[in-house]
């Protein structure tokens, strides 16, 4: 009878139940239905436990410290300094939101900041230069996925705790992948720039101008530093790394760039909580719901389904690309994450997948869903930004589409990519 | 469908005084949830002094942060959901799923919120391991602090995300019955602008 929950879930999730009431209302129903009170109340005392983490308190301090750097002014710092780096190529601009992109992605961990911070200052900037709305909108949405991939990560936080993995690990494995989209999409731009005859947007910067811009980016560039290097030291826990990053960014902010100002904060505050407290119900419910499914052998089901699929890991990891690309299509990055982990995790750790690296197939799989049509969120915040239609962005964003599924095509057959940085430093087997 | 207003004007007022105090509690709590890890690091590395109490103490404050501005993110459509089946109905049978949607939600809170009584009983048996009220500063007498306050704000969350909820409801009947020109426009744009 339990095994109903997951399709009831679907069934409420397709409907527009909000995914926090749709996990806790199918097992419930169900439990209900089956007059298991104990487990009825386990699930609650689950929710209220799966958020009383530490670990976890790394997702609002993160988002807090993405806040505060783009009020306080420093993606500014950041795209002056990939202009003086990148700006006189052909298509420098384009090439210019590329690397801001993964300059930004050290310092938070979301997509959708990175979209709405840099998109607002460089598709106008990319207009004025006499690129096309759409295209501008484009390779900014196509760029702000490498922000969850590269350290730290909102979605890899929540994949570390749900599944209980080391966040350190996970935040280097993704290190690698995420420079590999970065420099995909870079290719991409150049190919596209020869052939469309894109314009430079400056002089070569001289040695002078570069000094200075990376003078100016320097404070904030340290950040992704503190933040890995005191991990990876044993220095903090990455909620401790998390604290300091907030810290670190109210100092820079108000005392070395002088664009923060006290009166900012409540603001910025209570922007961070309110979207950190939706994630963190998400979480909660979705440990209710992992108890659930570890109770109704639902992954033994599922598992036996996948095999019979084929005995072949890497068959089966192309069917799985397939179905995370679907779900990313339709659902958030995390959301996702919360919900397929516990199922897919164990099966294909039993199959002889690294655990790191299957979540980083999850995560790079699902943060690539989020520019995908026809619900991509990032999609819809660049539309907003941009003011250009969403249809038309998901056109103009195929070519960079192509070279993400690539990207995700290589992490996934080739281990190595994401594996060799956390196992040299210990953190993998 | 006065009546009907005659309930959600009132219920409106309060939920909007309510939740404004719940996002000014979220805010504090949110600040002192980093003075308290910046506290625990600098005592650790600085003093070389781990004190027992932050880790516990910032715990304590999110989950409180968590309770009090979680209703705020329902009431603006802040809540992860695919609203594609909604969208795509005509507007009938559209605002009818919508309402059966938000009376699973209900059902979903009331549930909890049986569960949850039990939950925090429990929490009045058990102190905290590190937290204590120290009226002794005072000249009173300090005393640990019991479980039960901390697993209030999960409960108190639920009956604010309830209460939330009984406002959207109402707002989708009186939709239903022809009365969208008599309700006040939805805060979702306000996630973002605050």
């Amino acid at each position: 009878m339990l095994v109903w929950f997951l399709p009831l879930f679907l069934v409420f999730l397709f409907l527009g139940l909000p995914v926090f009431f749709g996990m806790l209302a199918a097992p419930g129903i169900l439990l209900w239905l089956n007059g298991q009170e104990r487990d009825l109340s386990l699930l609650y005392r689950n929710v209220y436990n799966g958020m009383d983490s530490f670990p976890l308190m790394a997702i609002p301090f993160f988002m807090l410290a993405g806040e505060l750097m783009n009020r306080g002014g420093i993606t500014m710092r950041l795209v002056e300094f990939s202009q003086a780096m990148m700006g006189h190529f052909r298509g420098g601009l384009a090439h210019v939101n590329v690397l801001s992109s993964m300059l930004f992605a050290g310092l938070s961990g979301s997509a959708v900041a990175d979209t709405s911070a840099l998109g607002s200052m460089l598709i106008p900037a990319m207009e004025k230069e006499g690129y096309t709305r759409r295209f501008a909108a484009a390779i900014t949405a196509a760029s702000s996925v490498i922000g969850p991939i590269i350290p730290p990560s909102g979605i890899m936080i929540i994949y570390a705790y749900v599944m209980g993995e080391s966040v350190a690990a996970l935040f280097l494995a993704g290190i690698v992948p995420g420079i590999m989209v970065g420099v995909g999409l870079m290719i991409m731009v150049k190919v596209m720039a020869d052939r469309y005859d894109f314009p430079a947007s400056r002089q070569r910067a001289t040695w002078g101008e570069k000094g200075q811009a990376s003078l100016k980016a320097f404070f904030p560039l340290l950040t992704p530093v503190i933040i890995l290097g005191g991990i990876l030291g044993g220095v903090f826990t990455p909620t401790e790394a998390a604290a300091v990053a907030v810290a670190y960014a109210i100092f820079i902010g108000m005392f070395v760039l002088r664009t923060l100002r006290l009166a900012d904060l409540p603001d910025v505050l209570s922007r961070a909580a309110l979207t950190s407290a939706v994630v963190l119900l998400l979480v909660g419910a979705a440990m209710a719901f992992k108890t659930v499914v570890s109770l109704s052998h639902t992954p033994e089901t599922l598992a036996a389904f996948i095999l019979s699929l084929s005995e072949n890991p890497l068959i089966l990891l192309f069917l799985i690309n397939l179905l995370l690309f679907i779900v990313g299509m339709f659902l958030d990055a995390g959301p996702a994450i919360i919900i397929l982990g516990p199922i897919l995790g164990p099966i294909f750790v039993d199959l002889g997948i690294d655990p790191i690296h299957f979540a980083i197939i999850m995560s790079v799989n699902l943060t690539v869903g989020l520019a995908t049509p026809p619900m991509g969120l990032v999609l819809f915040v660049a539309s907003s930004v941009s003011g250009e239609k969403v249809q038309t962005i998901a056109k103009a964003i195929l070519p960079f589409l192509a070279i993400e599924i690539l990207v995700i095509f290589l992490i996934t057959f080739i281990p190595e990519i994401s594996m060799t940085i956390p196992r040299l430093t210990g953190f993998a087997e | 469908m006065a009546i009907l207003l005659g309930i959600l004007r009132p219920l409106q007022f309060v939920i909007d005084v309510v939740l404004r105090l719940g996002r000014g509690f979220a805010v504090v709590a949110i600040a002192l949830m980093v003075v308290c890890i910046l506290v625990q690091v600098f005592y650790r590395y600085v003093l070389n002094n781990a004190l027992p109490w932050p880790e516990e103490a910032a715990r304590f404050l999110m989950l409180w942060m968590t309770g009090l501005i979680a209703p705020s993110a329902y009431r603006r459509g802040g809540f992860v959901a695919i609203d594609m089946a909604v969208a795509a109905l005509p507007r009938v049978p559209a605002a009818l799923l919508a309402l059966a949607l938000l009376l699973v939600s209900m059902m979903v809170l009331v549930m909890g919120l049986q569960l949850g009584m039990k939950h925090v009983n429990s929490g009045w048996l058990f102190s905290s391991p590190t937290l204590r009220l120290p009226l002794e500063l005072i000249g009173g007498q300090g005393f640990k602090i019991k479980l039960a306050w901390m697993y209030l704000s999960l409960y108190v969350g639920l009956i604010l995300l309830l209460v939330v909820n009984i406002e959207l409801i109402l707002r989708s009947i009186v939709g239903l019955l022809g009365g969208d020109d008599h309700l006040r426009p939805m805060m979702d744009g306000e996630l973002r602008v605050e």
